[in-house]
């Protein structure tokens, strides 16, 4: 059964909280417009590879183009319709 | 070489005043967890997020020292394991995702000088830093290490210097496959009465600054010794040379800190030795606050120094008369075998 885009956002904030270990930050507090770089959750260039290690580990989906990985890796609304668009599990 | 501060994370409540007005932290799983403070409140969440136990251990023990002493010039840590969770995690990854994309985290905060690094990174120290990982003598090698840059030191100097050990699950495992641990059930408090095989695994950190002069010092490491795989004559053959050394003889030594850890198997170290060369000392241990693991010489020397201090509200020293030297000794599996020979600040015990 296809997965919600909604239920999506929802399972990749949990992964971003399981992978990220962001310590006192719930689902609810991640926004789905807020920018994950720069914002409040205080996320780095580690981040950015931790969230890569997801993308490919969770949905099968690899980065290999930086240029491409600075277009996704923008808020979850950009990663979500980039797990849609391109995942393979 | 002068201790000026001490500052531990056990298993028992040492990062309050708890343990020095003589509480007393029962553990009865058989495992000795350390009893961590809330790092939050000194480290930020973005770097804690990140930190293994291990790491986060010696930060906590350490970061409020480098704070309160500015003039610290170095750091160097003593850890046989180093953060065994992340490191034995990473390499599981390494197979169970067939060499591909790993997770850059459990591999930074793996490696033995993350604690050293996190350290000089947050206080900003560029100076000299270094770990030493000699298995069961990496405290004693790093106290080695700082006793010869103070000596070599042309001006006065401060050091942290420290030990770190964690509590892994999976080398938790191992280690009982190797019979390390008890297979029957008692308390730390019953633990250095115990003869049976193996002991009660524990955890935690330990910083002291040291310097090279004796400026608002609490302590001074008069020297230490190490020696691996001695023989028992060899053993009391190489103490007496030892104390010889530095102007002393068994007489001298007011305090035996021994690192009993209730291990049938090799606790006849610490009673022959005892008998042969100190039958009329005070004698006392500290791995029922501890547990056992392989740097916990670290937290003997903890001890000691509070013991140096005047401090005999400690659980079970109340006993004890006030020592102006401590000798501390501690050894694991019978193997390797550690000495440190600490004296009172004469002008505090004035």
């Amino acid at each position: 059964m296809e997965i919600s885009r909604d239920d999506l956002k929802l399972e990749f904030k949990q992964h971003l909280i399981t992978y990220l270990n962001l310590l006192d930050i719930k689902v609810e507090d991640i926004k789905d417009d807020e920018p994950l770089f720069g914002g409040d959750l205080g996320l780095d260039s580690i981040d950015s590879v931790e969230m890569i290690v997801l993308l490919d580990r969770e949905y099968g989906i690899k980065i290999k183009n930086p240029t491409e990985g600075r277009q996704v890796l923008v808020d979850v609304n950009t990663i979500v319709d980039y797990i849609i668009a391109n995942r393979t599990k | 070489m002068y201790i000026k501060e001490v500052c531990a994370i056990s298993p028992q409540l040492t990062y309050g005043t708890e343990f020095e007005s003589g509480h007393f932290e029962l553990h009865d799983k058989g495992i000795l967890y350390a009893i961590e403070p809330s790092y939050l409140d000194f480290i930020p969440a973005s770097l804690l997020r990140r930190m293994g136990k291990a790491v986060r251990m010696g930060i906590g023990a350490g970061l409020p020292l480098v704070k309160k002493y500015p003039g610290i010039e170095g750091i160097i840590i003593g850890t046989a394991n180093g953060g065994l969770e992340d490191c034995i995690r990473f390499l599981n990854q390494i197979v169970d995702y067939k060499e591909g994309v790993l997770t850059p985290t459990s591999f930074v905060q793996s490696t033995p000088n993350a604690v050293a690094g996190q350290l000089a990174l947050m206080g900003e120290k560029t100076g000299y830093n270094s770990t030493h990982t000699n298995g069961s003598l990496a405290f004693d090698n790093a106290m080695l290490d700082a006793q010869l840059v103070l000596e070599t030191a042309v001006k006065p100097m401060e050091l942290l210097i420290g030990a770190v050990e964690e509590i892994s699950d999976y080398n938790y495992n191992i280690d009982t496959l190797n019979s390390h641990y008890k297979s029957e059930s008692i308390t730390n408090e019953e633990l250095i009465r115990s003869t049976t095989a193996g002991s009660l695994c524990g955890e935690g950190a330990t910083m002291c600054v040291v310097a090279n002069t004796a400026d608002h010092a609490i302590a001074e490491v008069v020297d230490q010794f190490q020696v691996c795989f001695p023989g028992k004559e060899e053993l009391t053959g190489l103490i007496n040379n030892f104390l010889d050394k530095n102007g002393m003889s068994p007489k001298d030594i007011d305090l035996l800190l021994f690192g009993n850890s209730g291990d049938g198997r090799t606790d006849h170290w610490y009673n022959d030795l005892q008998q042969e060369l100190f039958p009329d000392k005070q004698i006392t241990t500290f791995k029922q606050f501890s547990g056992d693991y392989r740097t916990a010489g670290a937290f003997g020397c903890y001890v000691a120094v509070k013991l140096l201090q005047g401090n005999h509200r400690i659980y079970g020293f109340d006993h004890l008369r006030r020592p102006r030297t401590v000798l501390v000794y501690n050894q694991f599996g019978g193997e390797r075998h550690g000495f440190i020979l600490l004296r009172g600040n004469q002008a505090s015990i004035a």
